[in-house]
């Protein structure tokens, strides 16, 4: 009796099968060659040898065929053995003939689908199983077709009260001695306890479609309904793509102006003159070809919240006209002579210091602290990098439900070239990368092959590193200066990664005469 | 009087919700007067039965089906026999001669569920399966 076989028992998870097969079995029987399963019959000790493809299936399945064909070679286990090892996996197994009976079904399978085995033996596997891909892209009839086994694939089912319970597959195909298929087997593993615990972690590291857990982002999140609450002009600052719209979209859709409309502008894209018109309107003859009245932001939003796009880049000239509306509440379309009342709540967004802008006189102080009643900083995504994993997931699951695909994720080298990316053009740079990436991926996992050229190889936006020709104080001044620079300024940190102790990092900067940051990085 | 079944590789579609084809038989109440096959395209729940309300199906005879869908069609007036599977010509003639309720043309796991929903109108061709 082998040791590993004979203390199976019901209760035993499957990673435990999985294990004791590895450790105790595998070195003496890497030659198995044959599995025993039940074929056309309803009685599982009706049996018959057949070869297992072992040709790179799920984990489970290939052990189980392994343990199977363990136990057919020693004649050691018992056919009510192989039930209870069937019985003792967790996930559903159920196995077909070339007619697509179902010849096995073990308790698993009972339990997530709803039928019992005495009712699913014999029949059709897709009125047992009622895939949602029976119809159109069978997994097992793919595998007995081509003999590929295929892997993880994630789908839903039907169980008997209509409800959908999402599932992922994992197929093999079974054959004879002389190599004919002759059936196959399916594995499925019921995702609706990890679904549940990932809406939940969804939920708790998302708001209102802004995705983050960063501390930077959670006090953000914290603030955010308070923000609403208020009526106050709110001043949005960050970096280009860090989601200004999306905030104040946020901010409009949790306060008592949800109802009402949400408008943005772009105050940088246009001219004065058209600026002014879109912004309060004109009345007809107003200028030339202003055939008829048009009514601006202002009065679009009413009763809503409107957004300043790029505030930082208007004219001082507009600067006053927005002053008088923000502090009156009124303004005049252009061709008015009769002021129109406006109940609309601002949120001005920049991408620039709008204080350094005061300082230089380029933008009006009353303006700035007109607009600067409340002031929400959005962090810049270099800044919280730790977030990019989970934005990465986000956008994965975005593009998969927008273009229908089944990508799973990014392999680990495309999160660790994603992790040490930089990001100039922050979330929409990474959304950009993504929707690259699902263009050239057509399922599984995204492979540094489906990145943007400039990220395949380096860091977009950088300057490639030529080594050819490059001296090696060049080299060094290079990544002494990359280290720096990627740990905003922290000379302990660009130390401890270039592997070299701060006062060799001091002295080397020095000498190659590298100037360091002022910032020392570690108060940020 | 016209009823639906929707139809793969000539029995009743496992998954209404992603079904490809459907028969559409008007009949008397005893016998087929008319059929015709309808393509369905790969659509939500809604579009879905708004497509099956467009081509008049009264009754729908339907292997499994997701609540949403099932929902929906009944709210529409569609009278919806779900869980059923077998041949679909077997289960077009067992419909006409009132045998639907036979145990042959449950889907596995479905025994004793209720088979037939209908909205404001009551009626059909069949009985109620025993449980």
């Amino acid at each position: 009796m082998r040791p590993g076989i004979d203390r199976l028992q019901p209760q035993f998870a499957f990673p435990w099968l999985l294990h004791t097969v590895q450790r105790e079995e595998r070195p003496r029987r890497a030659g198995v060659s044959v599995l025993l399963f039940p074929r056309r019959s309803r009685c599982p000790d009706q049996a018959q040898h057949i070869t297992p493809n072992y040709g790179g299936g799920w984990g489970g399945l290939r052990s189980l065929g392994k343990l199977m064909a363990m136990s057919i070679q020693s004649n050691d286990l018992p056919s009510d053995r192989q039930a209870i090892i069937l019985d003792s996996i967790n996930d559903g197994v159920f196995t077909v003939d070339r007619q697509w009976r179902i010849t096995s079904f073990n308790r698993a399978a009972e339990r997530i689908t709803g039928v019992k085995r005495n009712q699913a033996l014999g029949r059709s596997c897709c009125e047992v199983f009622r895939a949602n891909i029976c119809e159109t892209a069978c997994a097992l009839r793919q595998t007995l077709t081509t003999g590929r086994p295929i892997v993880n694939k994630a789908m839903y089912i039907l169980d008997a009260h209509g409800n959908r319970i999402p599932i992922s597959i994992s197929t093999a195909a079974f054959r004879d001695e002389q190599g004919d298929i002759i059936g196959g087997a399916e594995t499925f593993r019921d995702l609706r306890l990890v679904d549940e615990l990932r809406k939940e972690l969804e939920a708790k590291y998302s708001f209102a479609e802004i995705v983050g857990r960063s501390p930077a982002m959670r006090q953000v999140f914290q603030i955010l309904p308070q923000i609403a609450e208020s009526d106050s002009t709110v001043l949005i600052e960050g970096a280009s793509g860090t989601g200004k719209e999306l905030f104040a979209r946020a901010i409009h859709n949790l306060s008592s102006r949800r109802d009402g409309r949400f408008v943005a502008l772009n105050c940088g894209a246009l001219p004065d003159t058209l600026l002014e018109s879109e912004l309060f309107g004109h009345k007809a003859g107003a200028f030339t070809d202003a055939r008829q009245d048009k009514p601006g932001r202002f009065a679009q939003a009413d009763g809503g919240t409107l957004l300043l796009d790029e505030i930082g880049d208007i004219t001082p000239a507009m600067q006053v006209r927005l002053l008088r509306v923000l502090q009156e509440k009124t303004f005049e379309p252009l061709g008015s002579v009769e002021s129109v009342k406006t109940d609309v709540r601002v949120i001005a967004a920049t991408n620039k210091d709008l204080g350094k802008l005061v300082r230089k006189g380029t933008f009006r102080e009353d303006l700035f602290y007109r607009i600067h009643v409340i002031r929400l900083v959005l962090p810049s995504l270099r800044d919280r990098r730790e977030d990019i994993p989970l934005l990465v997931e986000h956008f994965v699951g975005k593009f998969n439900r927008l273009q229908g695909k089944d990508v799973a994720g990014v392999s680990d080298d495309v999160l660790a070239r994603l992790m040490e990316h930089d990001y100039p053009g922050n979330v929409r740079e990474l959304e950009n990368i993504i929707e690259h990436a699902f263009v050239l991926c057509r399922g599984g996992l995204i492979q540094l092959a489906h990145l943007p050229p400039g990220l395949r190889g380096g860091a977009a936006g950088e300057a490639p590193l030529d080594l050819a020709g490059m001296t090696l104080e060049a080299m060094e001044r290079f990544l002494i200066a990359d280290a720096l620079r990627r740990h905003h300024g922290n000379r302990s940190a660009a130390a401890k990664h270039l592997g070299i102790h701060p006062s060799t990092l001091f002295r080397k900067a020095k000498a190659l005469g590298i100037e360091l940051p002022e910032n020392d990085g570690r108060s940020t | 009087m016209v009823i639906a079944i929707p139809v793969w590789q000539g029995r009743v579609s496992p998954v209404l919700d992603v079904a490809g084809q459907l028969l559409i038989v008007a009949h008397d109440g005893s016998a087929e007067t008319a059929r015709r096959h309808e393509l369905l395209p790969d659509e939500g729940p809604e579009l879905r039965a708004q497509r099956l309300r467009t081509l008049g199906v009264q009754t729908l005879l339907c292997g499994a089906i997701s609540r949403p869908l099932e929902d929906l069609l009944v709210s529409s007036g569609i009278e919806v026999v779900p869980r059923i599977c077998g041949e679909a010509e077997e289960v077009l003639r067992a419909y006409l001669s009132a045998e639907l309720y036979e145990d042959r043309f449950a889907m596995p796991g479905c025994c004793g569920q209720k088979r037939r929903r209908c909205h404001g109108r009551r009626g059909g061709n069949h009985r109620q399966p025993p449980c």
